[in-house]
């Protein structure tokens, strides 16, 4: 059997491989726009699931390290000029740092505070981006375009290599998740999930343990923005409102909680929608909401989550008119 | 073993018929956009705009007006020959997805020109949309002065067809000078949302008002949040003050429900009310009595200009759309005649050699100031509009009288502005 490690990297160079091969089926600006949207907001919306789905902390304010990154990489590019990848990691670095801050004060916090409290420091943050207009452009955003100099002969400025970069990005970003929520560490997120107080006792430092989830979280939030901003080639106070840490809940509720790719599955079905939507009705939001009402009162989970309890459901039914009538295993979060 | 659908012939088979016609739909659906382009020589003109939420109307207002000039502009021949077809997007007035809706419609629909009808932040980024891809742009809602001002944003292919905050303020400031002169009003406050325009506009006012009326202090600033739907603590705090005249540019809703707020405390019969954003129908209509003697600059009214062409204009947008134009929109109505007559001059519709022919470029229009508005070639925004101001009574025409200030020394006032700022 194969280990689960080489597994997924195997599947994840298999899904860039496919990524990169798709301009070269379909010659269209508007799907290669599409899958840089997915892996800015993919990224964004499984880093959040980290906390949500992993680790039983609903974050409202999430969205604060999206617009940190995309603002950290923005002002790091137009006022240093520094590589690309450097720029990257500084960008990480720094939100980072805000989300030890952030969270140091949060993570001991339950349920309903904790969502409270993260949602304030991202209004703080937002606040702080609109009225610090000589460093954030204020209001109007970060203006006059970031600064994508070439590096390793890989020129951020041409669309379809942006493309490639990106689809990169949301790949190795996605492995990297999928390690951490499968470690023992991932494990013992769920446990405390599950039972905090348990986890105690068994000797697991909780505090410690969901700050370095909520600090990896925040720094794949801010990854996900560091592509948006290339994409937008500019950063919004937008990025670090409440709304986009809204869509990123709604995200992870359309596309699952449980399965590791839901909120992946929740993204393409977002911004499909949503540029679907767009185009052909007039009230959208109209559109939207009752796409919302269908999920979470017909389906009542993630669509991923669906597919998979109903394969899981299939397979015990089969296995159970099949001579052994075994009883069907609990199913548990991979 | 027999298929599970083999038992049920029937329901499989329209099962399958209905699957192959809801196909057929999908794909015709699909590509249909490239069987239209194949079959005519239109030429696609892309408007992202705010067509959801608080600034809909305006948004609505811009597609109407544009809508109402390319039926003009199609009937005489369309640009050089070819009609244009508008596709319109709304953008929900976030940037992000103005950008995306701004690429895909050259990217994906094939627009070779974008009216960017998008408020500032839409704008700018739109704007870079516009530099990534070289596409002809023109912005015709932004009123930030930096958008065409700062040389560091400046794009050959990026023009704005809009009025401008600094030709605003500058007017403003002359206009109420004159009269903070003669009525000796000194004492001055402040109303303005707290954002960038709220912020840059005030100040603006202030600085023109107070070197034409040296004697003028500011005693209270006041700084709603913006979409803020309750006043009264602002209002209480412009009471206690008790200035003699008071600026606001609020604008829109928060325009309006700060004057019906404000009206129970009859505090426009304490003081002098200054709101540049005033004149336009879609505050003027909405006001539920609306105070005698609020001074405005114009946004739009179809009493300024007074002439029979802008009056006609007003009433024919009224006669198809059942209301009156905004300031929105005539900008996106004379956005459509700029194209037109500069494929006219190069006749041509290839956004380059529109974007040559643009510059300087000067077209009649009902709404200009003398008649004709310019396309200023150094910095590709348009000057020589209406503008002035006047004092509102409670019915229509709402503004009877507008007093303008002259385009030269607006020139010369936005030049001495440009070189404090560093953008000459």
């Amino acid at each position: 059997m194969m280990r689960p490690a080489f597994r997924d990297a195997l599947l994840g160079l298999t899904g860039f491989l496919v990524l990169a091969a798709l301009p070269l089926v379909f010659v269209s600006s508007a799907l290669i726009d599409f899958v840089i949207r997915c892996a800015a907001l993919g990224l964004f919306a499984t880093s959040l699931n980290l906390l949500v789905g992993y680790g039983g902390m609903v974050s409202f304010g999430h969205g604060l390290f999206f617009g940190m990154g995309a603002y950290s990489f923005g002002i790091i590019m137009q006022r240093t000029g520094m590589p690309i990848p450097l720029a990257i990691l500084l960008s990480l670095g720094v939100a980072a740092l805000v989300a030890l801050v952030v969270g140091a004060i949060c993570v001991r916090l339950k349920e309903i505070y904790f969502a409270f409290v993260t949602l304030a420091f991202q209004m703080l943050v937002h606040s702080m981006i609109i009225a610090w207009v000589p460093v954030t452009g204020g209001d109007q955003g970060l203006r006059g375009g970031i600064p994508r100099p070439p590096f390793l002969g890989i020129n951020l400025a041409d669309q379809k290599q942006l493309y490639l970069f990106a689809a990169a990005l949301l790949i190795i970003g996605l492995l990297a998740m999928r390690h951490i929520v499968s470690s023992p560490f991932g494990y013992t997120l769920r446990m405390i999930r599950d039972n905090p107080v348990r986890a105690g006792f068994l000797g697991i430092d909780v505090y410690r343990t969901r700050l370095t989830a909520f600090v990896l979280a925040g720094m794949f939030a801010s990854l996900g923005g560091v592509i948006m901003s290339l994409f937008v080639s500019g950063a919004y106070p937008e990025f670090a409102f409440w709304t986009m840490s809204g869509e990123a809940v709604f995200i992870v509720m359309l596309g699952g909680t449980v399965a590791f790719l839901g909120p992946m599955v929740g993204t393409v079905l977002l911004l499909l929608l949503n540029d679907f939507v767009t185009r052909v009705a007039e009230h959208h939001g109209l559109v939207l909401g009752i796409v919302i009402l269908i999920f979470a009162l017909g389906l009542r989970k993630g669509l991923l989550d669906f597919v998979m309890d109903w394969i899981e459901a299939r397979r015990t039914r089969r296995g159970a008119a099949s001579l052994v009538p075994a009883p069907s295993p609990e199913r548990i979060a991979t | 073993m027999s298929k599970p659908s083999s038992s049920k012939p029937s329901s499989s088979s329209i099962n399958r018929r209905g699957f192959l016609a809801a196909g057929a739909v999908a794909a015709g659906t699909v590509s249909m956009p490239w069987v239209a382009g194949a079959q005519a020589k239109t030429i696609k003109v892309g408007m992202p705009t705010i067509l959801s939420g608080r600034v809909a109307q305006l948004g609505t207002s811009s597609r109407n007006a544009a809508q109402m000039e390319v039926e003009k502009v199609n009937a005489a021949g369309g640009l050089a020959g070819r009609p244009i077809e508008l596709v319109i997007r709304d953008s929900k007035g976030q940037p992000q997805e103005a950008a995306r809706v701004a690429r895909e419609l050259v990217n994906s629909d094939g627009c070779e020109i974008l009216i960017d009808a998008e408020a500032s932040t839409g704008a700018f980024a739109v704007h870079e949309v516009a530099r990534d891809l070289g596409v002809l742009c023109i912005h015709t809602n932004s009123e930030t002065s930096s958008l065409t001002a700062d040389p560091k944003l400046r794009l050959p292919n990026a023009f704005r067809c809009a009025r401008q905050g600094i030709h605003d303020s500058a007017v403003g400031g002359t206009y109420a000078a004159e009269i903070a002169n003669a009525r000796n009003l000194t004492r001055w406050a402040t109303c303005s949302p707290d954002y960038a325009y709220g912020r840059d506009t005030t100040a603006e006012f202030v600085m023109y008002l107070k070197r034409f009326a040296p004697k003028v202090e500011v005693i209270s600033e006041g700084w709603p949040k913006i979409f803020q739907p309750d006043y009264t603590e602002t209002i209480t705090k412009l009471l206690q003050a008790k200035p003699q005249a008071l600026y606001s540019c609020l604008w829109g809703g928060d325009l309006t429900s700060f004057i019906d707020q404000a009206s129970i405390y009859a505090l426009f019969s304490q003081m002098q009310f200054y709101a540049v954003n005033m004149a336009d129908y879609t505050a003027l209509t909405v006001v539920k009595n609306l105070p005698a003697g609020i001074h405005s600059g114009n946004r739009y009214v179809k009493t300024f200009p007074a002439t029979p062409q802008n009056a006609a204009w007003g009433d024919a947008y009224r006669a198809k759309y059942g209301e009156y134009p905004t300031n929105w929109a005539w900008q996106n109505g004379v956005v459509i005649n700029f194209l037109a007559a500069a494929a006219k001059k190069a006749d041509s519709a290839d956004g380059k050699k529109l974007a040559d022919a643009l510059r300087g470029l000067k077209i009649d229009s009902p709404l200009g100031a003398d008649g004709t508005i310019t396309m200023r070639a150094e910095d590709q925004t348009i000057v020589g509009y209406a503008i002035g101001w006047g004092t509102t009574i409670a019915k229509e025409p709402y503004v009877p009288e507008m007093k303008s200030t002259p385009w030269q020394r607006i020139f010369e006032l936005e030049a001495e502005w440009k070189k404090e700022k560093g953008f000459a």
